[in-house]
């Protein structure tokens, strides 16, 4: 027997385990592995302990991590600004070689374009919105949902309160109330999300004066851009680097205004 | 009237062309890092977390890995090894940011969060006291262990294989392999207690 006096080594050992070695070397390896139980043991003991160490850390680090919404997002805004800024950058290099009169001619061509495009677009604005107010509000309506609070502190929303859940729960009596105030009785209830003007994670009440049918689609600013800014504010508060009165105000007076703000973006990411 | 120059309007269309080929590559470049970002965030971040920073700032380091891979992959780049070039960059970004802040020592990492993190209240007390005895055990080994050692098993246990641990830490291949087997036999002895 080729392997009764010697045995592996731990580097071997460790290799073999993370599929390191090269084919040949492996093949000695394991059949070696195959015949000797003392580095089969030596194996195990090995493969115990980094599992023991990957235990150890998920549980230590993972409870850590925040949800990636509100940073991915974020991550989109910031990559939007800098493709901007670097192409404004190319550009002001590319018309620095060209004559002053074809600049100010393009410059000039570029302002009619922008001027005839603004028309457009405000045209286009214009008709969106009018057809928004046709299928649902883009806001709340500051009278019928000017936002409601429960008690809460920062460990209640940081910490996972408690009474959270049921905070989440909105009954289909109020539901269809919602629906009534704001004069949507006939529109189709799945292309809606009855929504939390505050959200729950920020201490936001099921009240009724907190809930408005917020459309998922047909809109740009839908319930899928304001879920990001729910989460951006709740790790801002989180992070302390908003005050949660501060994120109840600011989603409260104006959410898109708010999104804006905390995205540094014009439109939704 | 004007007559037309038709050198200028040639130009005016490079010019529009060549703007529309560079926004349209632009945003294929953010696409890709959002990607990769999706791909590799979680993973970053929990090694961020492991060199000692404090949440916030472990997150605002990786936000500037996929800047800094943007302007990367931007300027043409080598595209080899992406994954290790995260690392990397981010390994460089969390220890300037923990210089500067001056706030941790050198070996501060698992045992330091351990301890203010909360306690699972899944397991039983007995359960809870036997995987605190055989964590702390661990931490032990593992706190004294030399700090490049702690990076080579932090960087593993993200999934990173020898050539790319080689790259983040600017090591040979053969030193990762003999720095990571030296951690866990040590690991090992003291699991067993």
């Amino acid at each position: 027997m080729p392997y009764e006096d010697s045995h592996l080594s731990d580097e071997d050992l460790l290799l073999a385990a993370d599929g390191e070695l090269p084919l040949p070397r492996m093949k000695v390896v394991n059949e070696h592995l195959a015949a000797c139980w003392d580095c089969r043991t030596r194996r195990a003991r090995f493969e115990a302990t980094i599992a023991d160490l990957v235990e150890t850390r998920h549980a230590i680090l993972d409870p850590q991590l925040p949800p990636v919404a509100g940073r991915r997002a974020l991550l989109k805004a910031r990559l939007s600004e800098l493709a901007a800024a670097s192409g404004a950058g190319r550009w002001s290099r590319m018309f620095r070689g060209l004559a002053v009169r074809r600049v100010l001619a393009f410059g000039f061509a570029a302002a009619v374009v922008a001027f005839a495009a603004v028309a457009v677009i405000d045209r286009w604005r214009f008709q969106d919105s009018s057809a928004i107010v046709a299928q649902g509000p883009l806001e709340p309506s500051r009278s019928l949902t000017p936002g409601a609070t429960r008690q809460v502190n920062l460990r209640d929303v940081c910490g996972g309160a408690p009474d959270e859940g049921t905070a989440r729960v909105v009954p289909a009596s109020v539901r269809r109330q919602v629906f009534q105030e704001y004069g949507m009785n006939g529109a189709p209830p799945n292309d809606y999300e009855v929504d939390f003007l505050i959200t729950p994670e920020l201490g936001g009440s099921n009240d009724i004066h907190n809930l408005w049918p917020e459309p998922y689609y047909s809109t740009v600013w839908n319930a899928h851009v304001k879920d990001e800014l729910e989460d951006r504010l709740h790790e801002m508060v989180c992070n302390g680097q908003l005050g949660l009165g501060a994120a109840q105000h600011d989603i409260s007076a104006d959410w898109i205004l708010a999104y804006k703000k905390y995205f540094h973006t014009d439109r939704p990411l | 009237m004007t007559v037309p120059d038709s050198t200028g309007s040639l130009s005016r269309v490079l010019t529009a062309t060549a703007k529309t080929t560079s926004d349209s590559l632009c945003s294929e470049v953010e696409r890709e890092v959002v990607r990769l970002f999706d791909d590799h965030r979680t993973r970053l971040l929990r090694y961020v977390l492991s060199i000692g920073l404090p949440i916030h700032d472990a997150e605002e380091v990786v936000q500037e890995v996929f800047l800094a891979l943007f302007r990367h992959l931007q300027l043409g780049r080598p595209r080899d090894n992406l994954r290790g070039w995260l690392f990397r960059v981010a390994q460089n970004l969390a220890l300037k940011a923990r210089q500067a802040s001056q706030s941790r020592p050198d070996h501060a990492q698992l045992d330091e969060v351990v301890a203010a993190s909360p306690v699972d209240p899944a397991p039983s007390p007995e359960q809870q006291f036997a995987f605190s005895q055989r964590q702390q055990y661990l931490l032990a080994a593992f706190r004294v262990l030399p700090l490049r050692d702690q990076y080579c098993l932090h960087l593993r246990a993200e999934g990173l294989r020898y050539r790319e641990i080689a790259d983040v830490l600017e090591m040979s291949l053969g030193a990762v392999s003999i720095s990571l087997t030296r951690s866990i036999a040590r690991l090992e002895r003291a699991d067993r207690g």
